[in-house]
């Protein structure tokens, strides 16, 4: 029997699991601004990913880059449960993320 | 499990490219995006959610089944990541139809059983999309909420 696909499939629910917490922290502690940024490590681990030399370690890496990918695209409605009240929202203006302008301007993804 | 096994020499190492890892994110990702569509699809339509989600616990055993029995990695790692994903999306269906009842998602009333959600006295549920819409900025001060869902975000 072969194990490998179910430790997989436990390591990506785990994986899925964190991405609910640190959406939650990060768009608490930085806003839903910040989008880009698990968008660019994502893609950084899915791409690094392809170039390491165990297809082990390129299997983890792809299962937290997709993780990181949605996680980036539920930040938006994250920020807009908070708005609701349905979560904490944290009192007073939060960081501006770098090129904050050109983030706006692109709108944030949401699946 | 070979899972850590299958080393290239260090010569080869920057001479080969493992695609695996792209078929993992995209199971993810797709074992995901269903989460989220699916689940809300079929609790909206299902007058009974237990029929579908009985449906995707028989759907993920029988994938992290399959996977147990393939010598593929790309294979046994995909059905067990979709498997998984099923296996909880069978219980997401209830989580989705406590947000209905609470009014944090969509009631659809030609669905009869979200009309009775709908119809109960003192009932939350709503028709409205509260999430289709655009969020404050967050680079101007707001008034804080305290919040009354804990810290699970998938829950809403």
């Amino acid at each position: 029997m072969n194990w490998t696909g179910i430790a997989l499939g436990l390591f990506s629910f785990g994986m899925i699991g964190f991405g609910f917490v640190w959406v939650i922290r990060m768009e608490y502690h930085l806003g839903y601004l910040w989008w880009p940024f698990p968008l660019l490590l994502g893609i950084v681990l899915i791409g690094g990913s392809l170039f390491v030399g165990n297809v082990g370690w390129s299997a983890l890496l792809g299962i937290a880059g997709a993780s990181f990918i949605w996680g980036a695209t539920e930040m938006k409605e994250q920020a807009v449960r908070a708005d609701l009240g349905w979560f904490r929202k944290k009192p007073g203006a939060r960081p501006a993320p770098p090129f904050v302008a050109i983030i706006k301007k692109i709108g944030a993804p949401h699946l | 499990m070979q899972l850590f096994t299958s080393d290239v020499s260090c010569e080869d190492r920057h001479s080969i490219m493992h695609i695996v890892g792209l078929w993992m994110a995209t199971a993810t990702f797709l074992g995901i995006w269903w989460g989220h569509v699916g689940v809300r699809w079929i609790e909206a339509r299902s007058p009974d959610v237990r029929l579908p989600a009985l449906v995707l616990v028989i759907i993920g055993l029988g994938l992290n089944l399959y996977s147990l029995l393939s010598f593929s990695l790309t294979t046994s790692g995909m059905c067990s990541i979709f498997g998984t994903t099923m296996l909880w999306d069978a219980f997401e269906l209830y989580r989705q139809q406590k947000r209905v009842i609470k009014g944090h998602a969509p009631a659809h009333p030609s669905n009869p059983r979200h009309a009775a959600y709908l119809a109960a006295p003192n009932s939350r549920a709503t028709t409205a999309e509260l999430l289709k819409r655009e969020p404050s900025d967050p680079t101007v001060g707001s008034v804080p909420s305290s919040g009354t869902m804990g810290r699970i975000a998938g829950s809403d």
